[in-house]
């Protein structure tokens, strides 16, 4: 797989895929879109280079631990759902703000975004945990 | 009163964010083991509380995210709650034991973040108020006791081949019993509209009295028999459970015998006495068929075994058989000896159990022909797998014999004498097989005399010997007082016999 044209080609598609996969990521809730398929997005993009330019040229960069990863989302997630406790409300109850921020306009700020972002890393990091090991495997 | 209102979440959600925790902090092997014990004696006393609070308010109804009439419930009723304090109770155990048993590798991989999701699995099922959430927490803890059955402990003579074996079967044949659930909660939900077990049970209770139950409710109740008996190794789908739990290390054959094939009969007990009153007299025959069916087969196949880890394994199944039995008769004293009987089994059983492994780290074997005489080597081991074996044969000072006392009392009563006259006759059975078991393994000539000095070395270590005594005092201590648990268990077959509490709990609440 690794030829010049597959090279070239994910190096320019990569950025796209990753931008495009957190723009699904924020979009979720309203439209279609959410952490799950976000996360299956930017792992898609990950592995694709792992496959193009191989494991050990993309270790020698930067190893990447991706349990880690999904440590880290399972943490966020279920701390969101402690969070609401501490205002006083039930465990995941959701709440907004509407904020006007300079260059973004008005946007609403939801606290399941947070719930979201957790989702996300879940699925990056349990899915190119997956994939690393098994590519790893001899 | 406002910071318990949250105890039923917590005892879902704080495993897993240790879970989380866990993998973050993999390498730091002490502290793991200090905040895990440390988790889980929490755990036990939040659940301990949370059953006192029910026993004294009535069912708390917990609201996740409080999204109003069509939310998701937690729901900690009097057989919820003591589900999930007995599986806190087994699991702080396991626990303890699981820090000086298992090996060191499988400690700092994946034993500690796995372990705690299963926990959330096994609490979630007791908790939840939903049909599809237990669905859900189902496939959470399968998928985690599948990582957890591969790990090694010191004193497992499994073959990792014999393992993923193992893995492989339980994993594709609970695969196949969660989609059957699924197609049942599928076609409950096209039928009713509803996946709240309480708005279920009232819709189908309202089809009932209109006459116009649909024929498939039935088909829908058999279903859900065939998943919950799957899981509690009901007879003709008892087949993997001598596979699958003799090749876990030692605390989780303890978690897995102990605690999730208890999960079937829950699940037969909430779901199908709350929502398939309706199917029950066709069901309740089948059931005591089939439990008898499982004693006799369980017993018959422990007799011939000379594997130790198998035998108990065959024991647990037809061990069982007979809370099943309780379950099947269905009158108030016999779903009380059903509840007696399961604490019984979990906690004796899970004792054994932790025994077990110790004894075969001990032996450095796990053929009972080769074992003798180690009364002399570990006097400690042997009086604990007495005590185990004590109970689940039924013998006083034990739990055990008051489990088996109300049972059968409760069969009479009800005038199943055949069956119970089979259950008597597979009692002796146990009676027999534990029985040569612990004089073979612990009496006699002391076999390999090569390997006397390495006995010395192979003592249990302090935290399993606590885990061990304080085991042994619990099962001691619901044999001499068996009060309190008796009251608990008539308690709960007056509400599950009566389910109007709990529905007008569910339903009738204030809504934001």
């Amino acid at each position: 797989m690794t030829t010049l044209i597959t090279k070239t080609v994910s190096k320019a598609c990569v950025p796209i895929i990753i931008l495009f996969s957190i723009s699904l990521l924020f979009a979720g809730h309203d439209y279609p879109g959410g952490g799950f398929i976000g996360g299956v997005m930017f792992a898609s993009a990950i592995s694709l280079l792992y496959v193009v330019f191989g494991l050990k040229y993309i270790d020698s960069i930067y190893s990447y631990q991706w349990d880690k990863w999904f440590a880290s989302g399972l943490l966020l997630a279920s701390l969101t759902g402690f969070g609401a406790m501490l205002f006083g409300y039930n465990f995941l109850r959701s709440s907004y703000l509407l904020a006007s921020l300079p260059l973004a306009g008005d946007i609403k700020l939801l606290s399941t975004t947070l719930f979201d972002i957790g989702v996300y890393l879940v699925v990056i990091g349990s899915l190119l945990y997956v994939f690393k090991g098994t590519g790893e495997d001899e | 009163m406002d910071s318990m209102q949250h105890v039923p979440i917590i005892l879902v959600a704080l495993p897993m964010v240790f879970a989380a925790i866990t993998v973050l902090f993999r390498s730091k092997s002490g502290l793991q083991k200090a905040l895990n014990i440390g988790v889980f004696a929490g755990l036990f006393v939040m659940s301990f509380s949370l059953l006192l609070d029910v026993w004294n308010n009535g069912i708390i109804v917990y609201e996740v995210g409080e999204w109003g009439k069509y939310g998701i419930l937690l729901v900690a009723d009097l057989l919820g709650a003591g589900m999930v304090v007995l599986s806190s109770l087994i699991s702080l155990m396991a626990m303890i034991y699981a820090t000086d048993y298992m090996d060191r590798k499988a400690l700092d991989a994946t034993f500690f973040p796995l372990f705690n999701l299963m926990a959330a699995g096994l609490n979630g099922i007791f908790l939840t108020g939903d049909i599809f959430n237990m669905f859900v927490f189902f496939e959470v803890l399968v998928l985690s006791s599948c990582g957890l059955i591969v790990l090694t402990g010191r004193g497992d003579h499994t073959k990792m081949a014999d393992k993923l074996e193992a893995i492989f079967k339980y994993l594709i044949l609970n695969m196949v019993s969660i989609i059957l659930m699924l197609v049942a909660i599928a076609s409950l939900y096209a039928t009713v509209g509803t996946l709240n077990m309480a708005d279920i049970a009232v819709k189908i209770a309202y089809l009932a009295e209109t006459g116009t139950l649909p024929w498939h409710i039935h088909v829908i109740a058999m279903m859900l028999i065939v998943v919950f008996g799957y899981k509690a190794a009901l007879f003709p789908l008892h087949f993997w459970l001598a596979d699958v739990h003799p090749s876990a290390p030692a605390p989780i054959h303890a978690m897995l015998s102990g605690m999730v094939i208890k999960v079937g009969v829950y699940g037969i007990l909430r779901v199908h006495y709350l929502i398939f009153h309706e199917s029950m007299f066709m069901l309740q025959p089948v059931l005591i068929l089939l439990s008898l069916v499982t004693i006799t087969v369980g017993a018959t196949s422990a007799v011939g075994q000379y594997d130790l880890k198998r035998l108990l394994a065959y024991s647990s199944v037809s061990q069982i058989g007979y809370v099943l039995l309780g379950v099947g008769m269905g009158t108030a004293y016999a779903l009380t000896a059903a509840m007696v009987y399961l604490v019984n089994h979990a906690i004796a059983k899970s004792m054994l159990f932790l025994a077990t492994g110790e004894t075969l780290y001990h032996a450095g074997t796990k053929d009972i022909r080769k074992m003798g005489g180690l009364v002399q080597s570990a006097p400690f081991l042997s009086i604990i797998f007495l005590i185990g074996a004590m109970s689940i044969a039924g013998l006083p000072p034990t739990g055990g014999f008051f489990a088996k006392l109300v049972l059968f009392d409760a069969g009479l009563g009800a005038e199943y004498y055949i069956p119970i006259g089979i259950a008597l006759v597979f009692a002796i059975f146990t009676l027999f097989y534990l029985f040569r078991t612990w004089l073979s393994i612990f009496w006699g000539e002391v076999k390999e005399h090569d390997k006397e000095d390495a006995f010395k070395t192979r003592n249990p270590t302090i935290a399993i010997k606590i885990s061990l005594a304080l085991l042994a005092c619990v099962v001691i201590f619901l044999g001499i007082y068996p009060e309190p648990l008796i009251v608990l268990s008539s308690t709960i077959a007056e509400q599950l016999l009566d389910p109007q509490p709990y529905i007008a709990a569910v339903l009738e609440r204030s809504v934001r």
